[in-house]
């Protein structure tokens, strides 16, 4: 059976698409270096249209407003310039509601856009634009620590990491969140409370990375203004062992966090990537593999989730489960040598 | 349409979905269609492969290792059509599900009448409503222009006017269609489907076609009260195919081997649906339910007639958060027989909608599923019922008699009994009268409603062969008694001469012990102006009958269920049922 691999790599190429849903201006060019706060396309994300009716405002029909406009589409305009007009015995005018370009004109009306702010899109990790999506975006690629989450409140950051302790076994608490840590992207084991998130954000923290978080914090987390990702899953456990290494190895060194919604359908992870310069060059993590005897594990599922093991053997023909669910069951064996059967299904591969 | 049995013999049908791509061999034997064998594997449209062939050649492979039929080659994949040594394949169909539901913005003159329609022909596929735009909603011009270039639905459906009713105030809300589709970037310009007032085709044409993805159905309300949904569901389906040949990886050369025969799986779940109601009891309708991962499938069909709605987003993998969020946890948890912290349950309900493919590891958990299983289903009949209803010419907010009524979707036919597989269907949808609770056992359902359109015979003739497991035919009086109080009197004739006698008290779930396939005749006689279906309350009847897995279940419950507030009530009077089940199984 082929499964997904979970993306935990201390050091693994990374190549990211960060692109714009709608055509824009690209500011960056091929093999530039990136820093994360760096805009790489700006377009007007929500641009506001106004639907002028000329014929109504001169209070003429709408074959002869045509006759009094005086603007072509595309012409660029000032808070109030004429439009159109002027026209009967007062001088009628029609004029620009605030600055904007004029989009369409005819049969007595103007469709007039507004000029809004440009959404602007930072390239969200460091790294070396590697090749341009004209009128869209880039590709990034950089070379560094990839810790994959399952969850994000849609938010991304970047800052320095740093964990609450020196390992992800515990709850993170109130009591735990200090001036200290203002500023930073902070790691913990688990949260279960509301006011850990509420706190956090008056330190403010830049930032939160959790290995699983209660599913009863969802809507407030969602609500939450600084970026959260959830490594492992719903529940109160200790982060996985694998993640946990990597954050605190990489203490107080720079993390790029897209807590982005999971969106397998795309491929959309949240994402925590801290680039690393490096002599070697690392290939990209595949994305699947065969669940074979010998392969290292993560428990996605279950009470024994999210430890990490050792696929020991694959048992043949579909098994029983003890709730009568028969399925393909492996044994898995821990690192201390203790071991479990689960279903396939309940495994991803994690590569080192 | 010309490929008969004569020219085209063995089928293969493809379900492509969110969690599982299935794939369904039908063949002739002795001369007649049936079904042969499914292979299955994990689906392959997202990550890591992006790519749906992938997991459609896998689940081909268990099938070449299933039958011991060449179906594949490494040349030529899949071999269409079969050779004279029988490899291959001679028709090719697929169905799907997966994906991201299309965003659909309605539009409409009134809330009430023509946007109610809208929405019908919306939820008649995998779409989410992101808007709607009416006359009601006060916007002005501008507004809608900035609604839908901000929003950039995937499609916009638009309905209104009857045929030579209102047309100017339509027109407006046209041009601020046309205006938003011609600001936006060509390639994500949206489908727009025209379902109104058909005396305005050709402005609609004229105005819409260069600037957009125009599509042109007759009119789904051409005269007011009348609904006339068809034709512009066939169109949506369409705008549904082009969606997802955009988005998906492999699915242009899925299609080439199909030779076009593609849909949406609910589309041909609903026509697997109506053929089974040309078969049936001309007088009852017959009920399908899908419940997949990520999305409910509700489809009725009465004498040809289907009333066909999608709930995407509510399901019992990817799906299963979305059951929460649409109802809540005490809706759920009121479905439990064990006791379980509410932190427990939502948390697992919502690792499965993250790990949709991993299964329940104890007999809590499973019946956490189950009662997730329990409230889509509760909540997609509550929303379908009125459909129905009207279809059937009855009222209120029950379901209407059907026969038969057909569950599909893993969580019924991996549930380890066949007892919970019931349960779901009868607590989820809450039967009225008497009727037949059959389980599609193999998931052919949408692979027959793909392949009636290739080849008809074969839906025929597989429906024909017994292929759906006989659950149980289930008895549900309707009326209202204190609990014990005796409301019907049965007496079960047995061909070979014996009989017995029940008397079934209000409140109660009893098992009535007829074999799987045994044929008994029922004399029902409600007591206390109790209703069976044989006429109106009170009304005594005799009734044939076939024992299913679970014999004859007398519901005597009530309709709807009634709950206590006291949780722990409910979870002792959830544990009384599922023990009454589990003796007979």
């Amino acid at each position: 059976m082929i499964s997904k691999v979970k993306h935990i790599h201390a050091l693994t190429s990374i190549k990211r698409e960060r692109v714009l849903p709608v055509a824009g201006h690209v500011l960056v060019r091929r093999m530039q270096k990136v820093s994360p706060a760096d805009v790489i396309v700006v377009a007007p994300l929500a641009p506001k249209f106004v639907l002028l009716d000329i014929a109504q405002g001169l209070n003429v029909n709408p074959v002869r407003a045509d006759e009094l406009l005086q603007r072509q589409a595309g012409e660029d305009l000032v808070q109030g310039d004429i439009i159109a007009g002027p026209v009967g015995i007062f001088q009628r005018v029609v004029r620009a509601p605030q600055p904007g370009i004029v989009r369409i004109a005819g049969e007595g009306k103007v469709l007039y856009e507004i000029t809004s702010p440009e959404f602007e899109l930072q390239a969200g990790m460091e790294g070396t634009v590697t090749n341009i999506i004209p009128e869209r975006g880039a590709i990034i690629e950089t070379k560094g620590a990839l810790i994959q989450g399952v969850w994000g409140n849609g938010k991304i950051t970047y800052g320095v990491v740093q964990p609450i302790s020196n390992d992800m076994l515990q709850e993170l608490v109130v009591e735990q969140l200090n001036i200290g840590f203002r500023g930073s992207i902070i790691t913990a084991g688990y949260c279960r409370e509301p006011e850990v998130l509420k706190a956090a954000g008056i330190v403010p923290i830049k930032g939160l990375i959790l290995g699983s978080m209660s599913s009863e914090l969802i809507p407030l987390a969602k609500k939450i203004d600084y970026p959260i990702m959830v490594i492992d899953g719903f529940r109160e456990t200790p982060m996985n062992k694998a993640a946990e290494a990597i954050l605190i190895e990489n203490k107080d060194k720079n993390i790029a966090l897209n807590a982005q919604e999971l969106d397998t359908f795309r491929g959309n992870f949240p994402e925590g990537i801290i680039s690393q310069s490096s002599t070697s060059e690392p290939d990209l993590p595949s994305e699947a593999e065969t669940l074979k005897v010998g392969k290292k594990v993560i428990i996605i599922n279950g009470p024994q989730a999210p430890q990490i093991g050792e696929i020991d053997k694959i048992i043949s023909g579909k098994q029983g489960l003890s709730n009568g669910i028969e399925t393909k069951l492996v044994e898995v064996r821990f690192a201390n040598e203790k071991s479990t059967i689960l279903p396939l299904t309940n495994l991803e591969i994690l590569k080192d | 349409m010309d490929k008969t049995i004569i020219a085209a013999k063995s089928v293969i049908a493809v379900d492509i979905g969110s969690t599982i791509t299935r794939s369904l061999f039908f063949d002739v034997v002795s001369g007649k269609y049936r079904f042969v064998a499914v292979g299955s594997a994990p689906t392959t449209a997202g990550v890591p492969h992006f790519d749906v062939t992938e997991g459609i050649w896998r689940s081909l492979e268990e099938l070449q290792f299933i039958t011991g039929r060449v179906l594949l080659s490494e040349k030529d994949g899949v071999i269409i059509p079969s050779t004279p040594d029988n490899k291959g394949v001679d028709i090719f169909v697929a169905t799907m599900s997966v994906g991201n539901p299309i965003s659909v913005v309605t539009v409409g003159l009134l809330d009430t009448v023509s946007l109610q329609n809208a929405r019908h022909l919306a939820h008649t596929t995998y779409a989410n409503i992101i808007a709607e735009i009416s006359l009601n909603d006060h916007r002005t011009s501008s507004d809608r222009i900035n609604l839908l270039t901000r929003k950039r639905p995937d499609l916009i459906i638009i309905t209104g006017g009857t045929n030579n009713g209102a047309s100017q105030s339509l027109l407006s809300i046209l041009e601020s269609i046309g205006l938003s589709s011609y600001m936006m970037d060509e390639s994500q310009r949206p489908h727009i489907l025209f379902a109104g007032n058909e005396q305005l085709q050709d402005e609609v044409k004229s105005g819409l076609a260069k600037i957009s993805k125009l599509r042109v159905a007759a009119n789904i309300q051409p005269v007011l009260g009348i609904e006339n949904i068809q034709p512009a569901q066939k169109e949506i389906n369409e705008v549904y195919k082009e969606i997802r040949i955009k988005q998906t990886g492999g699915l242009s050369e899925v299609i080439s081997w199909t030779e076009g025969t593609f849909t949406s799986t609910a589309s041909a779940f609903g026509r697997a649906i109506r053929f089974l109601s040309e078969k049936y009891e001309p007088e009852k309708g017959v009920l399908g339910v899908d419940i997949g991962s990520d999305a409910t499938i509700m489809a009725g069909a009465f004498n040809g007639e289907e009333t066909l709605r999608v709930f995407p987003g509510l399901g019992v993998g990817s799906g299963s958060g979305g059951v929460i969020e649409k109802n809540s946890l005490e809706l759920i948890k009121r479905w439990m027989p064990f006791e379980l912290s509410d932190q427990e349950i939502q948390d697992y309900i919502y690792n499965k909608s993250i790990y949709p493919s991993s299964l329940p590891l104890n007999v809590e958990h499973l019946e956490v599923e189950l009662a997730v299983a329990k409230q889509a289903l509760r909540y997609a009949a509550e929303q379908t019922i009125p459909s129905l209803a009207k279809q059937l010419g009855a009222g209120g907010t029950l379901l209407p008699y059907m026969e038969p009524i057909i569950g599909s979707g893993r969580i019924l036919t991996l549930a380890p009994k066949q007892y919970q597989s019931l349960s779901v269907l009868l607590d989820g949808l809450q039967p009225t009268g008497v009727t037949t609770l059959a389980l599609d056992q193999n998931g052919l359902l949408p692979g027959l409603g793909a392949a009636a359109e290739a080849n008809p015979l074969l839906t025929v003739q597989v429906i024909e062969s017994s292929t759906f497991l006989n659950l149980g035919t289930i008895i549900a009086p309707l009326g209202v008694a204190r609990p014990g109080t005796p409301i019907l009197r049965i007496r079960v004739n047995r061909e070979d001469g014996r009989s017995f006698t029940r008397d079934i008290k209000y409140g109660s779930l009893s098992v009535l012990p007829v074999d799987l396939g045994e044929k008994v005749s029922l004399h029902l006689r409600p007591l206390n102006r109790f209703d069976v279906g044989m006429g109106g309350p009170g009304k005594s009847g005799k009734v044939n009958a076939i024992g299913g897995v679970l014999g004859i279940v007398i519901d005597a419950r009530g309709r709807p269920l009634q709950f206590s507030i006291d949780q722990e009530k409910n979870r002792k009077r959830n544990e009384t049922w599922r023990k009454t089940f589990s003796k007979y199984e």
